[in-house]
């Protein structure tokens, strides 16, 4: 038989059973959603880890937990580790094995923005040797004096201040104790430029030189809290590390390893987090099972009487098959952009408190969703199909 | 040259309870064009003749023959045989209950392999000529027993089948709907010639055909 007047008998069965079609729908579209929305959390997440850890080579930071180290410098979160010395920023600036040193002084903030305090060399970062320069003014200028600020590409939007502004800093409610000392800041900030945007947490980055940070917090002059690390070689690298193993102040961390060791610790939370999401899964593909069976069973008497009208039994196979796919593939569909809807918004409210990019681009994982549904729903159909008993019609 | 033959039939349905015997009949021949009406009491099995007329059941034993094609051998191919030709009107109406009167016709047509546009055509005529014009829309649950009934024949002769089988075609019908029912089948079985068998308990409707096959209630068969 025709297929579009199949199609046509199947589009018609599921509309005179509403309830039920959309139970289907429904079921099928939430453990689908939720399936996707945690896999596309988790992708995100690592994309999103990755991007921002992709600008540093080395970070050399005070003795302390290498994650702490991690979430001060790269994602401008947590509380500083502790501060490294004049003596030390001096040693290392030096040192031959080191082709650029970038200081970081962490602490302050405006408005919930971090601002930080840093040297100029800042503008000669490229997160590999062949990309372009990372962070560059896209409006007005670099600073050039104390006191003188340069605002993320997302700070300027979230502060609503203009170049030509003066604004006053604080310390962190947790984030300034390295520092010790006064809440505020007496002293006036002028913002000269805005940065193009770097996508990642550093958006949210307000500049200042080292020297307005250091005259604000008298007593920790030419302290820093990192610094960002730049080897001459892989053998530097590791030759570097060795010395800094030895020395009483400071830690170097490879930040692209220390991620990799954080995906493992996240990865067993994951496999947490999928043990129930297959089991909703599960229950949501036997309760869409019992349904697809239950319906095409109480349409014994339908089914026979268009045998008897000479419809072979192959197209009504055929027929309860897809009744079956249609739903099956309205409620994945659903079910892609439930997830997809509901990462996004967990994405956004992520990306407000720390910039990070974590957009997923489609996958072939996601796509596959629907198939595995439709090759289990299918099971189903062909089951009942088997199990159907013939109807005399009189 | 006989365009039905049926030899020493006989069905038994079988059941948990053992094989219930429910048609017994010996000897029928009839001719293209011919129109014949089985009778009998209840129970005698004339449901189940026309079941097997129409190969939708097998018979326990004999032979069935229609334009020399064994319908107990067509197997696989009984589906796609039937679909061709036979129209059967069945004794409980049978339509499809979430497709209109219209939908309802257009997909046996569909089924049967007409074109839509002949079909389209031929729904016209027949709902006409059955006074079923203005319940086209309608789902069966909103016509009466006797619209129901007319709507079946309708969807039986719509491919003019070589085999008409009705089954209580009358039941529900007043005598002048009863009337027009029979001479439209009358009429397809002798323009198309077709041949024509309709189940009937009513004498009235047994008296209008010159022919007739009067079954018994079937005893088991004996070996
Ligand atoms: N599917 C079935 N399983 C078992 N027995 C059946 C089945 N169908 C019919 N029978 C039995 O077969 C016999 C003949 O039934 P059938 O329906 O052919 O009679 P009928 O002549 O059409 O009766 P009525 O005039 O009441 O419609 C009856 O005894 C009936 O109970
Ligand atoms: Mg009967």
């Amino acid at each position: 038989m025709k297929r579009s007047v199949l199609l046509r008998i199947a589009v018609r069965h599921l509309a005179s059973l509403p309830f039920q079609t959309f139970s289907v729908i429904a079921v099928v579209a939430f453990s689908s959603g939720l399936a996707v929305a945690l896999f596309l959390l988790a992708q995100g997440l690592r994309l999103g880890v990755i991007r921002a850890v992709e600008p540093f080579e080395l970070i050399v930071g005070a003795r302390g937990s290498p994650y702490q180290l991690v979430l001060n410098t790269v994602f401008l979160q947590d509380a500083p580790v502790g501060n490294l010395s004049r003596d030390f920023l001096e040693r290392l600036s030096q040192d031959s094995r080191i082709r650029l040193a970038v200081p970081l002084a962490l602490g302050d903030f405006y408005r919930g923005l971090p601002v930080i305090g840093t040297a100029g060399n800042i503008l000669e970062i490229r997160p590999s040797p062949a990309s372009p320069l990372w962070l560059r003014p896209a409006r007005g200028r670099w600073w050039e004096k104390d006191f003188e600020a340069v605002l993320g590409a997302g700070a300027a939007g979230e502060s609503g201040l203009e170049i030509g502004d003066i604004f006053r800093t604080a310390h962190g409610t947790s984030l300034g104790a390295a520092w010790g000392g006064a809440q505020g800041h007496e002293r006036d900030f002028r913002v000269v430029g805005v940065a193009e945007p770097v996508h990642g947490p550093y958006d949210r980055a307000i500049f200042v030189s080292l020297e307005s940070i250091w005259e604000e917090h008298a007593g920790h002059a030419g302290e820093v809290t990192a610094i960002l690390a730049y080897p001459a070689s892989y053998t530097a690298a590791y030759s570097l590390d060795v010395s800094l193993r030895r020395d009483a102040q400071g830690q170097l961390i490879f930040p692209a390893q220390t991620a990799i060791r954080l995906f493992a610790l996240l990865g067993r939370g994951e496999e947490f987090l999928s043990v129930i999401v297959f089991a909703v899964a599960a229950c949501a593909l036997l309760t869409t099972l019992l349904i697809l069976y239950w319906s095409a069973a109480t349409r014994g008497k339908e089914r026979a009487l268009l045998h008897a009208l000479g419809v072979p039994r192959g197209d009504l196979v055929f027929l309860s098959w897809l009744e079956g796919a249609l739903t099956l593939l309205a409620g994945a569909l659903a079910g892609g952009l439930l997830g997809r809807a509901g990462a996004f918004a967990a994405f956004a409210a992520l990306g407000e408190a720390t910039a990070m990019d974590s957009h997923v681009p489609l996958t072939p994982q996601e796509g596959a969703v629907p198939f595995i549904l439709l090759s289990i729903g299918s099971l189903g159909v062909f089951l009942a199909a088997m199990a159907e008993k013939t109807y005399d019609l009189t | 040259m006989n365009l039905l033959q049926v030899r020493d039939l006989r069905k038994e349905y079988r059941q948990p309870g053992g094989a219930v015997p429910a048609l017994c009949l010996d000897f029928l021949d009839a001719r293209a064009g011919e129109a014949l009406a089985v009778t009998g009491p209840s129970g005698s099995g004339k449901t189940t003749l026309l079941r097997l007329l129409a190969a939708s059941i097998r018979p326990t034993r004999g032979k069935i023959l229609f334009a020399g094609q064994d319908l107990g051998a067509l197997g696989e191919k009984a589906t796609a045989w039937r679909a061709r030709s036979v129209g059967y009107v069945f004794q409980e109406m049978n339509l499809l209950r979430d497709f209109t009167l219209r939908e309802n016709l257009l997909l046996a047509a569909a089924i049967s392999g007409i074109p839509p546009s002949t079909a389209r055509e031929r729904v016209l005529e027949l709902t006409r000529r059955l006074g079923l014009e203005n319940r086209l829309q309608h789902r069966p649950s909103a016509l009466s027993l006797g619209e129901q009934q007319r709507a079946a024949v309708a969807r039986a002769v719509l491919h003019n089948p070589p085999l008409l089988l009705a089954d209580e075609p009358t039941a529900s019908l007043d005598a002048e709907n009863a009337g027009i029912v029979l001479h439209l089948l009358r009429e397809i079985c002798a323009g198309a010639g077709s041949l024509l068998l309709v189940a009937t308990h009513d004498e009235s409707v047994k008296k209008l055909f010159p022919r007739q096959v009067e079954l018994r209630r079937a005893e088991g068969i004996t070996q």
